[in-house]
């Protein structure tokens, strides 16, 4: 019976099975028109031995994405081994939507519209409700400091040489702009947004508020103002909104377990059940939180950025052109690409898939040496013995934290019910495939689920109840698993790095 | 003699386990501690060093393998006291004050342990005094620093000055490295030896010892 690649995962199905028959795209998608070839909303990618184009299919599909592989579901027979992924777009609002918030009871900290904001190292992102705790609007847009460094440390380093209020103006400016973007896509007056939330990690939370950063740069690495306070927009320069416009700021558990890790602890709802569970943000730094016997705790790990596409000979971020997934078709390599365009570069996911690709294959052996040094992808995009490395150093800080975390508490991977995975990266994040390379460890296989930008949902859950701020006052308390001098984490970095 | 070619092929790919039972095994046939030393486990650690400088192979096998050597060495340990062998240096390292990363300084301990020097590791967030005084109590000819971080670098300077007010400049040689570290940035704060990576920051530091 032929091998259908669904999504990342294998499926034997007998000839002639209809994509739209498939149980992984039952689950998964749906068929408007019931199958019959009207709706043109089944849209799948497919590659691989399949029936040929049908006439309805010719209709309802441009040209463009019958050269990208773009099939519809309900028209297309399973004839032989194949690869079928649901198309971009869908699998992106899926993401963004999906589980993303539970409900809340109202109790919002505005009159008559809110803003939810998070400062990403690399990327901020908002969104705009209404005081019924409708949607109205989302934008993103890269971090304007990026252009003083991409990490934590160099952005901290050039504060203290006197570029603080720069990294300032230039965050609060970007801020304004997505205020502005989210207001005129609702058709609002920007300043009828008269209340906001805030979260980011702790650096950079300081260099909004223009905190002086000097204590993060140096062990013992003590923040002296950890946040969970509200300001005023005027005092944040930002101009955009009312001058008296509340803005509350989420606690910071620590230097480096910042707001973003508890208001992700919210979207996440691990604390609200018994059960033992982590949350995990794989990103530059891998944040973590362990909820277990009514207690959190939390480390971070400097994972680098190597699953954000840098530092990787080819990499590159989650947008057109790149790889966001690698599959192995009868002993192949086969890659999809975003925008289903030729390929430049590979992103994160594309990364993990890669590697796992490659070791399945026996291309890459258990110490991660590289056959022949490098392997081809999808031409022109390589993946290098250097780029192998990369990943080995970043998988095992992100899993050796885990690993700590659970050891420091005392428990076994197995009593882990849920593993939330936050961020960016994560959503996209093959899972299978996150622990055959040992991103994460397999024990936790089943028990993983990918919540996407959860800080941002989480301050949009606190912009929309107030009376949860308390909630997140309560994480920030826990306690914080210091890594660098924890002898457990060392072994477990060293074991982890092989495959 | 084709133990020692095993135990040194064994220590390449990590396999500790298998490493402490041949180096036991090596003992009980009577091969001297020395020699299993130098052409077993410092043969084979020699073999990573040069792979890692050629970027063959890189910190992961960098890892395990000095972990196999550890493994092997902590049975000839008492061995090599009682056969009077000497170490061919003493140096102190350690990550300086205000920073917590030691992976980079492992890897240079390891390397130099791999080199048969005697390592004092100070662990992280020394200071300079530190530094100093343990140079002069336990006769290290080289001070070795590392810094990961751009904020923390500045204490590198601290340690030669504190060197030099304690006179010790003379006889104590000071090594920097890490991420930030460059050779200008070595000269200008009037240290001895910068090296980029830790294969050739041994390569450095018995070089400074026979001196």
């Amino acid at each position: 019976m032929p091998t259908v690649l669904f999504n990342d995962v294998s499926y034997t199905v007998p000839a002639g099975s209809r994509i739209s028959d498939l149980p992984p795209y039952k689950e998964t998608a749906a068929l408007p028109c019931g199958g019959h070839g009207k709706c043109g909303k089944c849209k799948v990618t497919a590659t691989g031995n399949l029936s040929p184009l049908s006439e309805t299919e010719r209709e309802s599909l441009t040209s463009d994405e019958i050269t990208a592989g773009v099939r519809l579901a309900c028209c297309t027979t399973v004839e032989g081994d194949c690869a079928v992924r649901l198309s971009g777009d869908r699998a992106a609002s899926v993401i963004r939507t999906a589980g993303d918030m539970p409900e809340i009871t109202l109790c919002p900290a505005f009159t008559a519209y809110g803003a939810a904001i998070d400062i990403g190292t690399t990327t901020l992102a908002a969104r705009l409700y209404d005081a019924d705790g409708a949607l109205l609007a989302e934008a993103s847009r890269l971090n304007p400091q990026s252009a003083y460094g991409a990490d934590v440390i160099s952005r901290i380093e050039a504060a203290l040489r006197g570029e603080a209020h720069a990294l300032a103006e230039v965050v609060r400016r970007a801020i304004n702009e997505l205020l502005t973007e989210l207001s005129e896509a609702a058709d609002i007056a920007p300043d009828s947004i008269d209340g906001a939330v805030i979260t980011g990690n702790t650096v950079m939370l300081h260099l909004l508020t223009e905190t002086s950063v000097e204590p993060l740069s140096h062990a013992p690495f003590a923040a002296k103002r950890l946040f969970g306070e509200v300001l005023t927009a005027s005092e944040l320069s930002l101009s955009t909104l009312a001058p008296r416009t509340q803005i509350y700021l989420p606690p910071c558990v620590s230097a480096f377990v910042g707001a973003d890790i508890t208001t992700a602890l919210l979207a996440s709802g691990i604390c609200r059940g018994q059960e033992t569970a982590l949350l995990v943000d794989i990103g530059t730094n891998g944040e973590m939180a362990l909820w277990h016997g009514g207690k959190l705790s939390f480390c971070s790990t400097a994972a680098g950025p190597a699953f954000e596409g840098a530092g990787i000979s080819m990499g590159m971020g989650g947008k057109e052109g790149a790889i966001d997934r690698v599959y192995l078709v009868n002993g192949r390599l086969t890659a999809h690409v975003i925008g289903n365009t030729a390929p430049v570069g590979i992103c994160g996911s594309g990364v993990v898939d890669a590697v796992a690709c490659l070791l399945d294959a026996e291309l890459l052996d258990e110490t991660g040496y590289l056959e022949d040094g490098l392997a081809v992808i999808a031409p022109p995009v390589t993946f290098t013995q250097e780029d192998v490395r990369a990943v080995q150093l970043a998988k095992s800080a992100i899993h050796a934290g885990i690993r700590t975390l659970l050891h420091t508490a005392g428990i076994a991977p197995e009593a882990v019910a849920t593993l939330a995975i936050a961020g960016g990266f994560g959503s996209y994040l093959g899972t299978a495939n996150a622990c055959k390379i040992g991103l994460l460890p397999s024990e936790l296989r089943t028990a993983i689920r990918v919540i996407g930008n959860a800080a941002l949902a989480g301050a949009s859950i606190i912009l929309l109840n107030r009376d949860l701020r308390e909630e997140c006052a309560c994480y920030a308390k826990g306690a914080v698993v210091e890594l660098s001098t924890n002898p457990v984490f060392a072994d477990e970095y060293m074991e982890r790095m092989l495959f | 003699m084709s133990i020692l070619i095993e135990i040194s092929e064994n220590l390449q790919k990590g396999k500790a386990k298998i490493v402490k039972e041949l180096v036991q095994k090596a003992v009980d046939d009577g091969i001297p501690a020395e020699t299993i030393l130098n052409e077993g486990l410092l043969a084979g650690m020699n073999v990573i060093g040069e792979k890692f400088k050629n970027n063959e192979v890189y910190v992961p096998e960098v890892l395990v393998a000095a972990r196999a050597m550890n493994m092997g060495a902590q049975i000839l340990k008492p061995l090599l006291a009682a056969e009077g062998v000497q170490s061919t240096g003493k140096v102190c390292i350690g990550t300086v004050q205000g920073d917590l990363h030691d992976i980079g300084k492992n890897l240079v301990k390891m390397m130099m342990e791999g080199k048969g020097l005697e390592v004092i590791d100070l662990g992280t967030d020394v200071s300079p005094e530190t530094y100093v005084q343990t140079a002069i109590e336990q006769n290290c000819q080289v001070i070795c620093c590392s810094a990961l971080l751009t904020t923390t670098m500045g204490v590198m300077a601290d340690v030669v000055k504190a060197a030099e007010a304690a006179g010790i400049r003379d006889r104590v040689k000071i090594m920097i490295g890490g991420a930030p570290v460059t050779q200008d940035y070595c000269d200008k704060i009037g240290a001895d030896v910068y090296t980029s990576d830790a294969a050739s920051a041994a390569d450095a530091a018995v070089r400074l010892c026979s001196n």
